[in-house]
């Protein structure tokens, strides 16, 4: 066999092994990857490429190769199942700033400078360092940062306010095509949707993105920007009507002479308040 | 316009709005959200009833004006 047939099967088959094994290693993200991770990687990668380039022996290569794809793989499941080994092969988290202050000898022991630190809080928007209560660096190098409780940004739990839950939505068209999972996933049919864009006076071909939210209004987007849709504004509208329904059964309360109708028009406002209260967030928010 | 007339109306826009409340309240796969539009729909299905019984009283004291 010539050399360069034997080197270009080295390559084909280390190609799709390689790929392969890589898979099997797990989804971790190189951003992710402890040190050690990388060094992994790039012994995995240098064998590669000598035993494709057919400079080693090929059963030396591929033992050793073995070892550095299965090793990862056994310590990885090890490491699941026990926290000492997952400290002892991934290394702890380092806390850099605790209660407010900084933790001089851990930032050593991360061989970190205070230059440094500064500059990871302020990636994680925390400029001044008095607004952050606890600074962790984990594992894999990532910095993270909890604001001070009066740091933080507001959220409707902190306000007290009620809001509607809100599933993630499902994109119904991509490209002008229908995709037929995500309209199951929401207990909807390719005819409603037709119907939709029959409402909103497109043609499916215009569509490149269609999605549908928790309450089942749909977004779209067209191909062609020089064509205003109108945006879904139907909570809104109920919220209005409602709103003015009890305008009007107010001012009826108030017209009649009729002692009973007065009684039943009041009783009415009150019951139709507490349902645009108890709608609100369901509407609005 | 009329009394009735102006209750009729009301009432119209109460039963659209409780349409489009039973609609979202059958299109969401959230239960939350569904018992709450329910609910709407069966307090405001109460009103309803209530001002329906009143538009046959005004229209039996106002039969002129009966049908608008």
């Amino acid at each position: 066999m010539p050399e360069w047939l034997i080197i270009l099967i080295l390559a084909v088959s280390l190609y799709f092994l390689t790929l392969f094994a890589v898979r099997v290693m797990g989804k971790r993200q190189p951003s992710r990857m402890t040190p050690f991770n990388f060094v992994n990687y790039m012994v995995i990668a240098i064998l590669v490429s000598f035993m494709a380039l057919n400079l080693i022996n090929l059963p030396f290569g591929f033992i050793a190769l073995g070892v550095w794809v299965l090793a990862p793989i056994a310590l990885d499941y090890l490491a699941i199942k026990s926290k000492r080994i997952h400290d002892l092969v991934y290394g702890k988290e380092t806390i850099l700033v605790k209660q407010g202050k900084v933790m001089e000898e851990n930032l050593l022991k991360a061989r970190l400078s205070g230059e440094e630190l500064l500059r990871a809080l302020r990636s994680k928007n925390a400029f001044n360092v008095t607004d952050v209560e606890f600074a962790i660096m984990e594992a894999t190098g990532d910095i993270n940062v909890l604001l001070k409780s009066d740091k933080k940004p507001i959220t409707p739990h902190d306000m007290e306010w009620k809001v509607s839950p809100q599933t993630e939505p499902q994109t119904v068209i991509l490209d002008g095509n229908i995709m037929s999972e995500p309209l199951a996933n929401m207990g909807l049919t390719p005819n409603w949707l037709k119907t939709q864009l029959e409402k909103a006076g497109v043609a499916l071909d215009n569509v490149f993105l269609a999605q549908v939210d928790t309450s089942g209004d749909l977004y779209i987007d067209l191909f062609d920007d020089a064509i205003e849709l109108p945006q879904p504004k139907v909570k809104e509208l109920v919220f209005a009507t409602l709103e003015e329904s009890l305008a009007d059964i107010k001012r009826c309360a108030l017209d009649t002479n009729h002692e009973e109708a007065k009684n039943m028009y009041s009783k009415n406002a009150d019951k139709l308040e507490k349902v645009i209260e108890n709608l609100r967030p369901y509407l609005l928010r | 316009m009329t009394v009735s007339a102006k209750v009729k109306q009301t009432l119209a826009s109460l039963k659209g709005v409780q349409a489009t409340l039973n609609l979202y309240a059958t299109q969401t796969n959230n239960d939350e959200i569904k018992t709450k539009f329910m609910e709407a729909v069966s307090a405001t299905n109460d009103i309803i009833k209530d001002l329906e019984d009143r538009v046959k009283v005004l229209e039996f004291q106002e039969p002129q004006y009966k049908g608008y």
